[in-house]
């Protein structure tokens, strides 16, 4: 696994949990009857800075533990870790990051169309972040299936 | 239009030259040595600019390396 496929399995974990967070979260404010606009706003704000600060420290502990993995390998010090991202890299980069733009735009249109079915601006939104938190997980596991399969 | 591939001969021109490892290759054309491994096995067609690295490592020229191949080529 290189270390490319090592970040994005560790950016498609923490999505999932964010998504887990994220629903659990949605699903309290529902049952103790506070889903209201304010504490949704909370809950987004929460949400991008967890994506933020999680994909950071997660792409450094990446690099760490990759680094480490190979010391204990190889016995050399100084390893050899291959981060470099050549074009094969950045055209399934490219060819997940087109998947997330679909998923996500489906996603608007869906929400969009339940505010001009008549429900409330607070399931539109709601449905935004959760459309785009699996739009980035469609991106990473379509992305993980180029590496695997090749194209 | 019918499914067209590009095979090289990579794994060939690697024993030719020493047994030049996939790691050494990739090191000389500035890639991973994943991308390499995809390109053996036919999963990957690489840019023009990756191909003409790919013959100059070996000293060959560009169809010493790659070649097309089309389903429906009638020729």
């Amino acid at each position: 696994m290189t270390f490319q496929q090592k970040n994005i399995t560790v950016t498609l974990v923490n999505f999932l949990l964010i998504l887990g967070f994220y629903l659990i979260r949605v699903t309290q404010l529902i049952l103790i009857e506070s889903f209201t606009l304010d504490k949704i706003i909370g809950v987004w704000v929460t949400v991008v800075v967890m994506a933020i600060v999680v994909t950071i420290i997660g792409t450094i502990l990446t690099h760490i533990i990759s680094t480490i993995i190979e010391v204990i390998k190889t016995g050399n010090e100084e390893p050899e870790v291959e981060s470099i991202q050549d074009e094969r890299d950045e055209l399934i980069d490219l060819k997940g990051t087109r998947v997330t733009n679909t998923v996500y735009s489906f996603s608007v249109l869906l929400a969009m169309l339940t505010f001009a079915l008549g429900q409330p601006a607070l399931v539109m939104f709601t449905l935004l972040i959760l459309c785009g938190i699996i739009a980035q997980i469609a991106g990473d596991i379509f992305r993980l299936r180029l590496y695997r399969k090749g194209f | 239009m019918g499914k067209s591939q590009i095979k090289n001969n990579i794994r060939t021109l690697r024993f030719f030259n020493d047994e030049m490892t996939q790691k050494e290759l990739a090191e000389k054309v500035g890639v991973t040595r994943q991308t390499i491994i995809a390109l053996e096995q036919q999963k990957y067609s690489p840019s023009l600019e990756l191909a003409f690295r790919i013959a100059h490592a070996f000293g060959v020229s560009l169809d010493e390396v790659f070649s097309y191949e089309s389903e429906d080529a009638s020729d």
